[in-house]
């Protein structure tokens, strides 16, 4: 509950659906939304064993000069179709040749619904190779000795997945960089929304020493330094949000990378969840008080006093008991 | 914010919640309206609007913490910790959850888990950013608009929804009659028989406003069938007799029949044809068969002969049909004998439709003789069109119906937005401009 899922739910049930054994194809026509605007389009247009799906993804040409087209043909390889009329990259499924034992059938799934997740990986992984190398040839140098190339790092890979925002990833050679530029159009969330940076802030001091370094400011931080288009600083409109998350090393290692990157993906859409659940909370709160002062108020009436009821013409009723 | 985000259409409902995107021909989830939260259901955590709980002591007096407070004395993420839909189901067949249902009849009840479970909705089911999209959300007939104002105040403070039309059932399932071949024209006159699982509705519209005064409610729905199913399984003496089974055996066998006595002398006549056999898989591998006879057209037919199943109510569904359109203003009453459409699952039997039809006719047939009788046969009728109108969508009718009118370009000017909402207050949502109704396409 704590966090959110990275594949696409209703893939992934509408596929087991059809999966199933002794399942009936039938014919699917269905256009889905994700996270950052990115769209599904899920149908059967030859014929109903034949399952397409399409992904649109508002920042998909830049994703491919990060190489999202490399790691896409890794993960799907022969899936892979000529993308669908307004959609970006396309894969297709045949019921008739599925990989027969549950687990293989299971793996499908789970590949076909990490779609928009492995199409946002490319960057990532291409910055964490970048690391890898940066840190070998670091390894020549002592840090008096360096060159510039190496102790600066990489380029800075900008990916703007929103309108107005975007995630930066920079690779030097003892760490990954990756920066959120988050906006909130309400002033409600800004203020739930730098507690919660705060915790994350907070988090190294309080003994989770594996976290990455987290900092948020205001102001472009220095490693976005000469990249046009940046929002914010002093004094300036929008309440834009630069959000760092410094990766290490141990983040890095082959065996936690795939996971780092489904993590990091997430974050924005985990910090909105968890800005509107905190409201949630705070309502249900304030229901309860609201319930509870009711309560007071009910029981502050006074009771009703008993008066002698007359009739017009000046009879009483008189209370038998 | 990207123009063309699909909205969001959102149809809660007693027994199921659909949800899906506009445009979509069916819905991308559907699940039961259950929460699962720590702790015992039902009597805990009344800490909804309308039901206080029972409190030894106001709250200031203890400190803040409140009456037996489950929320206030916690600080992690324990107001997190629950589960809907069917993972709900599941979580509270295990211990240390309790099963909860934010909605009864048709109306929100607890809002702090109607909160809870369409931000579990929008963000686990749906994986959307509330933000960049609109939303249609349902209610049921006669919704007290303060249940309205509850509703805007979560959907906009909450999830900041771009923006948001609140459409009432019936006149959704009205609008996705449309794709029917039968309807001609595209008004949202007509009658709409909703039977979902726990209660039948006839609801009167006319040119898209619910007639509230007429609306009549029938206690004979979904439910009742499988009871019934279930009894006549059980009176056979047939292996297994489980709600489960009847409840398959309901939805796989049953049609209607035009008339019962004649069915029974088929049955007695084509009994290799007509009766069958439900195989059932009862848990530890074993696998009974179940005779299927009789109840295969005397179970939907207790809409029409109550007395079949019930001994307290005995009006048949056309009767009560018709005595609604009878006391609807008697200027739109042919509009809505013309257009009687049908919605639910429990409608979805074969020639339901066509039965209706035939007995709404035979009364107003009967009817209209009797008062040419009356006038001395000087003065002929013309006749009256009795239409019942059975289409495809209508298992989830609402929800098509919001998927078809929320994919309509002009939808979004008939939300409110968050500005506006901003701008007036809750009180904004008392009043929607009348989406697919005259004047719009």
């Amino acid at each position: 509950m704590l966090l959110l899922d990275y594949q696409n739910v209703l893939i992934e049930s509408l596929l087991k659906d059809r999966f199933a054994p002794g399942a009936t194809p039938t014919s699917i026509d269905q256009v889905v939304s994700d996270f950052d605007n990115v769209t599904f389009h899920i149908s059967t247009p030859e014929s109903k064993t034949k399952i397409l799906v399409s992904l649109a993804i508002k920042c998909y040409p830049e994703l491919a000069k990060y190489g999202a087209e490399e790691v896409l043909q890794r993960e799907y390889g022969s899936l892979i179709v000529q993308p669908e009329n307004g959609y970006d990259f396309s894969v297709q499924v045949d019921l008739e040749q599925l990989p027969s034992s549950d687990e293989e059938k299971t793996e499908l799934i789970r590949k076909i619904s990490l779609l928009k997740r492995n199409a946002m990986a490319a960057p990532f992984e291409q910055a964490f190779d970048e690391f890898a190398s940066l840190q070998e040839q670091a390894r020549q140098y002592t840090s008096e000795s360096a060159p510039q190339g190496v102790r600066e790092g990489g380029t800075v890979r900008a990916i703007h997945y929103r309108e107005e925002e975007a995630i930066y990833i920079k690779a030097s050679h003892d760490r990954v960089t990756v920066i959120f530029s988050t906006i909130f159009r309400e002033e409600t969330d800004r203020v739930y929304g730098k507690v919660f940076l705060q915790e994350f802030v907070d988090a190294r001091k309080r003994g989770v020493q594996n976290a990455p370094q987290v900092l948020a400011r205001d102001d472009p931080p220095l490693e976005l330094q000469g990249i046009p288009g940046l929002k914010g600083g002093k004094g300036a409109e929008g309440g834009v949000t630069y959000v760092t998350f410094v990766l290490f090393p141990r983040h890095l290692t082959p065996q936690r990378r795939a996971e780092v990157i489904s993590h990091i993906q997430t974050f924005r859409d985990y910090f909105h969840y968890h800005i509107k659940a905190s409201k949630a909370y705070i309502h249900s709160r304030m229901r309860r008080r609201t319930a509870d002062f009711l309560q007071v108020l009910r029981r502050a009436r006074p009771e009703a006093e008993e008066k002698e009821r007359k009739t017009a013409s000046g009879r009483t009723f008189t209370v038998k008991s | 914010m990207a123009p063309q985000t699909p909205a969001v259409v959102m149809d809660n409902g007693t027994g199921y919640t659909k949800l899906g995107f506009a445009g979509n021909d069916s819905p991308s989830f559907v699940f039961p309206t259950a929460i699962a939260t720590k702790g015992p259901s039902a009597g805990s955590g009344g800490s909804g609007s309308g039901r206080p709980a029972t409190a030894q002591k106001p709250s200031f007096l203890t400190g803040g913490a409140g009456p037996g407070g489950h929320l206030s004395g916690k600080r992690g993420t324990e107001d997190l910790d629950f589960f809907i839909g069917d993972e709900a189901l599941g979580a509270a067949a295990g211990p240390g959850y309790g099963l909860h249902y934010p909605i009864r009849h048709g109306q929100v009840e607890n809002w702090d888990q109607m909160e809870r479970f369409w931000s579990n909705s929008i963000f686990k089911y749906l994986r959307v950013e509330p933000e960049d999209h609109y939303f249609l959300l349902t209610e049921p007939p006669l919704n007290p608009p303060e249940n309205r104002e509850a509703t805007a105040e979560i959907m906009f403070e909450s999830f900041n929804v771009a923006g948001m039309y609140i459409a009432v059932q019936a006149v959704l399932a009205l609008a996705a009659s449309w794709t029917s071949s039968k309807v001609q024209d595209r008004s949202l006159t007509g009658t709409v028989i909703d039977s979902g699982e726990g209660v039948t509705h006839v609801i009167p519209v006319a040119e898209g406003y619910v007639i509230g005064s007429s609306i009549k409610s029938v206690p004979i729905a979904g439910r009742d069938i499988t009871y019934f199913v279930q009894s006549l399984l059980r009176d056979r003496g047939e292996p297994d007799s489980s709600l489960k089974t009847a409840e398959r055996i309901k939805e796989e066998f049953c049609y209607v029949s035009p008339d019962i006595v004649k069915e029974f002398a088929r049955f007695d006549r084509e009994a290799d044809d007509r009766f069958k056999h439900y195989e059932v898989q009862q848990p530890g591998g074993r696998s009974v068969t179940v005779d299927v006879g009789y109840e295969r057209f005397l179970a939907p037919e207790i809409f029409f002969n109550p007395e079949i199943y019930s001994s307290d109510f005995l009006t048949p569904l056309p009767t009560i049909v018709d005595t609604v359109i009878q006391t609807s203003p008697i200027d739109v009453r042919r509009g809505l004998y013309k257009n009687i459409v049908l919605s639910g699952g429990s409608t979805l039997y074969k020639d339901f439709g066509r039965r209706l039809q035939r007995d709404i006719r035979h009364l107003v047939d009967a009817r209209l003789r009797a008062s040419e009788a009356r006038a001395g046969n000087s003065a002929k009728s013309g006749g009256l069109d009795v239409q019942v109108i059975t289409h495809k969508r209508q298992r989830h009718g609402p929800w098509f119906g919001g998927s078809l009118l929320g994919q309509t370009p002009e939808f979004r000017s008939y939300c409110h937005t968050k500005a506006e909402y901003d701008e007036i207050g809750p009180s904004i949502v008392r009043r929607f401009a009348l989406l697919g109704g005259p004047g719009s396409t």
